[in-house]
């Protein structure tokens, strides 16, 4: 086997509570389009992140042309030859196009900036990749997929033995996919080695040569072992041991205890309606971006609405904030608990009674040995760890901190769950624990609204699932009814329908 | 798992450090000046704590909150004017005058709090504007002119004593008691601290954001009046030049103390130590001869230092946590 242009070997790199990267190796080899594959969290974007000096590796080694070299920061990485286009813009709205182009690199005459041939040369850059585009407006005054093409010009502006696309083509409409691809086939003929990731796989079996597929941190099929069409690569982005688990209880009864009629928010939601019963759980399935989290929010109150009902056991709400919501029994766990959900000026016990410190009141004055055994309580019945009861939560791990989120709202005796990607960047104990909090939620009767990017969570923990899109639910079925591929299908379509 | 001692645990308050760096600041003083050990000195220190640091207080809850407030000192100003036009012009008895002082006091701190909260204009412009604002208000009365030899009983209010102790004495206590109290054993002191601490999680916590800022700007009306009224019985007069600068002492004292302008962090009570830190210096300074301006800029490099020590404190916490493995536990 010839010697490929980059090669990872056996990188490894953990994060607090997370093996984002378990011994991956892959060979890019110049000439090639390889693609790498993998639903949300299967590490697709802390290999991105090493491979383009962002992140250091704890293990493992890269190699250019069969030699080790460290990339020890993103400007070492870019001198070495890797051009990173990432999924959020690095661009100066402010600045023109060609100064973005140039940007800390501007080409000077004596001291001056030599604008005369910024302009220039942005203007070959430009031309020699097909965008019509003046290098003299101003990014801010682009297009997101005019600005998703300045990224791109920008990357390889510089001289690149490999240039890494991270989900390229979101932003994009059909024509400009068109020029991209077409891009990038000349850059692969000039034998760079092009590293692409996208969700489409419509537009990744058309594209590339060759793909790579993660799971949970490693690789799940090799460039040599993967084939290249749609139904293999969703399987081996599957796996093979999915449910094994979730233990998933069966408890809803016939009771309707939320309804949600034509809800419209400011911030997203449009026209969105349905209803879970007591002890179910209804999954939202759908794209970033379809909208999910916009029509919880506004469940919850913290987005404006701008139409529709939501009642709970039968009594029509009147949602102004979450204080509403909140007295009306519905909760959320957020997507983000990080910037929504935590106090990291606390440790676990305020955390945990933040949304019902008026029950630990005795006259004016907080009861705290009361909040000190309800914590005790608390990390021992959801497996806490004991820190939480005396240190800053930003001390415990994600699925720690997880834990005091949802224990917060157990507390406050909440009859209704949202629950936004409770297991994200949680490790696979801490989802199993998750995983049975909603079971013992759901036995208690409590209705629970699950958001998961995680389509096999999704699919096994839900009773019914309702494909978002839009900011409305277009479709609902009952979980048993609903496959793994057809929730990427959907999902796969609603991209290519945007 | 063995009880820590008292030392260690006092060591592990957050206002250990500070009242760490007061005891060796005082050391210090005492051992290059001794007239600082003179009781009539310390007796100095104390009245001049008695008003920054009540006034500390207020800035203090603000900054918890995540907010700053500017303006006390031109509030004090506009304050001690009131107190004097209601005494000597209107002829009001003293308690209304005082009375009506300290309302005005609140009711411009809920100003304050109402652009900020429900207006949404950032804490620093609006108390900005209302340090020019006050000083502005309190030049409009008595014809912008100091008002001198208010009332003979004025002075009892500050030089009183009550049971062989000087009144201001029982004006600190009782008023640390009181905010300590509130921000350590109610609800509204955790919601305090929760909305400094993360203000997107309050609001999904079902907390009044809007309400805890407004009040939290009251209380630091209700301080700054406080001081104001205990300024004019001090110097039995009111004047638009009083309680200049104050402010900026205010927030040093809750800086040095401990409290963080990022919100959520720092005690009531640390800003005491930091008040008494502050005066300390200025006495030791004063002792000394050395020149107010020379003054300001030590109080300058005080702050820095603090701020400074603050962080880097963080870093090295971080990587003790690091390095203990601490962060999964």
């Amino acid at each position: 086997m010839t010697t490929p242009l980059w090669e990872l070997v056996n990188i490894c790199k953990a994060f607090p509570g997370v093996r984002a990267n378990d011994g991956i190796s892959i060979r890019l080899n110049a000439g090639e389009i390889h693609a790498l594959l993998g639903e949300n969290g299967c590490g697709k974007s802390t290999l991105i992140k090493i491979l383009s000096g962002v992140h250091q590796p704890d293990n493992g080694e890269i190699r250019l042309n069969g030699v080790p070299l460290t990339l020890g920061s993103p400007i070492d990485a870019r001198t070495k030859g890797v051009a990173t286009v990432f999924q959020e813009f690095s661009l100066a709205p402010t600045l023109s196009v060609a100064e973005n182009i140039f940007l800390g690199r501007y080409p000077r005459r004596g001291p001056f900036v030599d604008w005369a041939r910024m302009q220039a040369e942005a203007e070959r850059i430009l031309a020699s990749l097909e965008i019509r585009i003046d290098p003299r407006r101003l990014v801010g005054s682009l297009s997101v997929a005019e600005q998703q093409l300045v990224e791109i010009a920008k990357a390889i502006s510089v001289e690149a033995t490999l240039l890494i696309l991270d989900e390229p083509t979101t932003a994009l409409g059909a024509h400009e996919i068109l020029v991209l691809h077409n891009l990038l086939r000349r850059m692969k003929s000039r034998g760079v080695a092009v590293l692409y990731i996208s969700h489409r796989l419509d537009e990744v079996v058309e594209l590339v040569d060759t793909a790579t597929i993660l799971k949970d941190g490693r690789v799940a099929s090799t460039a040599e072992a993967t084939r290249l069409d749609i139904p293999s690569i969703v399987t081996a982005m599957i796996g093979t041991s999915v449910d094994e688990h979730y233990p998933k209880e069966q408890n809803a009864t016939n009771e309707v205890l939320i309804e949600v009629e034509g809800l419209w928010s400011a911030a997203g939601a449009r026209g969105a309606s349905f209803s879970v019963q007591r002890g179910e759980v209804f999954g939202l399935g759908g794209v970033i971006g379809s909208g999910r989290t916009e029509i919880a929010r506004a469940v919850f109150g913290a987005d404006k609405i701008t139409g529709g009902r939501v009642r709970v056991a039968g009594r029509k709400l009147r949602l102004r904030s979450p204080r509403d919501a909140i007295a009306a029994g519905i909760a959320l766990v957020p997507e983000n608990r990080k910037f929504d959900g935590l106090f990291f000026n606390f440790n676990g016990g305020p955390n945990i009674t933040s949304a019902a410190i008026g029950s630990i009141r005795r006259l004016f004055l907080l009861n705290k040995s009361e909040e000190a055994r309800i914590t005790t309580n608390y990390i021992r019945d959801l497996e806490i760890s004991p820190a939480a009861a005396t240190k800053f939560v930003n001390l415990l791990s994600g699925g720690n901190q997880q834990k005091i989120v949802i224990a917060r709202w157990l507390f406050a005796q909440s009859q209704v769950l949202i629950l936004d990607e409770p297991t994200q960047g949680i490790d696979i104990g801490a989802k199993i624990a998750v995983y049975r909090l909603i079971n013992q939620l759901t036995a208690r009767g409590c209705a629970v609204i699950l958001i998961s990017s995680d389509h096999a969570e999704l699919i096994a923990m839900s009773d019914r699932i309702g494909i978002v899109r839009g900011g409305a639910v277009v479709e609902t079925r009952p979980a048993s009814q609903i496959t793994h591929a057809h929730l990427v299908q959907a999902s796969a379509s609603a991209a290519t329908a945007a | 798992m063995t009880q820590p001692s008292a030392f260690k645990r006092l060591a592990g308050q957050e206002f250990f450090g500070p009242f760490l760096a007061l005891l060796i600041i005082s050391l210090f003083v005492a051992l290059t000046t001794p007239s600082f050990l003179d009781p009539q000195n310390f007796r100095n220190i104390a009245l001049q704590v008695s008003i920054l640091s009540i006034v500390a207080i207020g800035s203090t809850i603000v900054i918890i909150t995540g907010g700053i407030d500017l303006s006390p000192g031109s509030m004090i100003a506009f304050l001690t004017m009131c107190l004097a036009v209601f005494i000597k012009n209107q002829g009001m008895d003293l308690g209304p005058a005082i009375a009506l002082t300290l309302l005005i006091g609140c009711a411009l701190g809920i100003g304050n709090g109402i652009l900020v909260a429900y207006v949404g204009i950032p804490a620093f412009i609006v108390t900005l504007a209302g340090l020019s604002a006050f000083k502005g208000l309190a030049l409009t009365l008595n014809g912008g002119t100091p008002a001198f030899s208010l009332s003979e009983q004025l002075g009892q209010v500050f030089y009183g004593t009550f049971l062989g102790l000087p009144l201001p004495f029982f004006y600190v206590i009782g008023s640390y008691l009181l905010f300590m109290v509130i921000m350590e054993h109610t609800r509204l002191g955790r919601e305090i601290y929760a909305v400094g601490g993360n203000e997107n999680a309050a609001r999904l916590s079902g907390i009044n954001v809007a309400r805890v800022r407004l009040i939290a700007f009251s209380f630091a009306g209700a301080c700054a009046a406080f001081g104001a009224v205990l300024l004019a019985a001090r110097l039995n007069s009111g004047s638009p030049n009083y309680g200049a600068n104050i402010e900026l002492q205010a927030i040093a004292a809750a800086v040095v103390g401990g409290a963080s302008l990022a919100g959520g962090r720092g005690r009531v009570v640390s800003s005491l130590i930091g008040s008494l830190i502050i005066v300390v210096v200025q006495n030791g300074l004063n002792l000394n001869a050395v020149t107010t301006s020379m003054q300001s800029l030590t109080i300058g490099l005080i702050i820095l230092i603090a701020v400074g020590l603050d962080v880097w404190r963080a870093r090295l916490g971080r990587g003790l946590a690091r390095l203990t493995g601490q962060r999964t536990a």
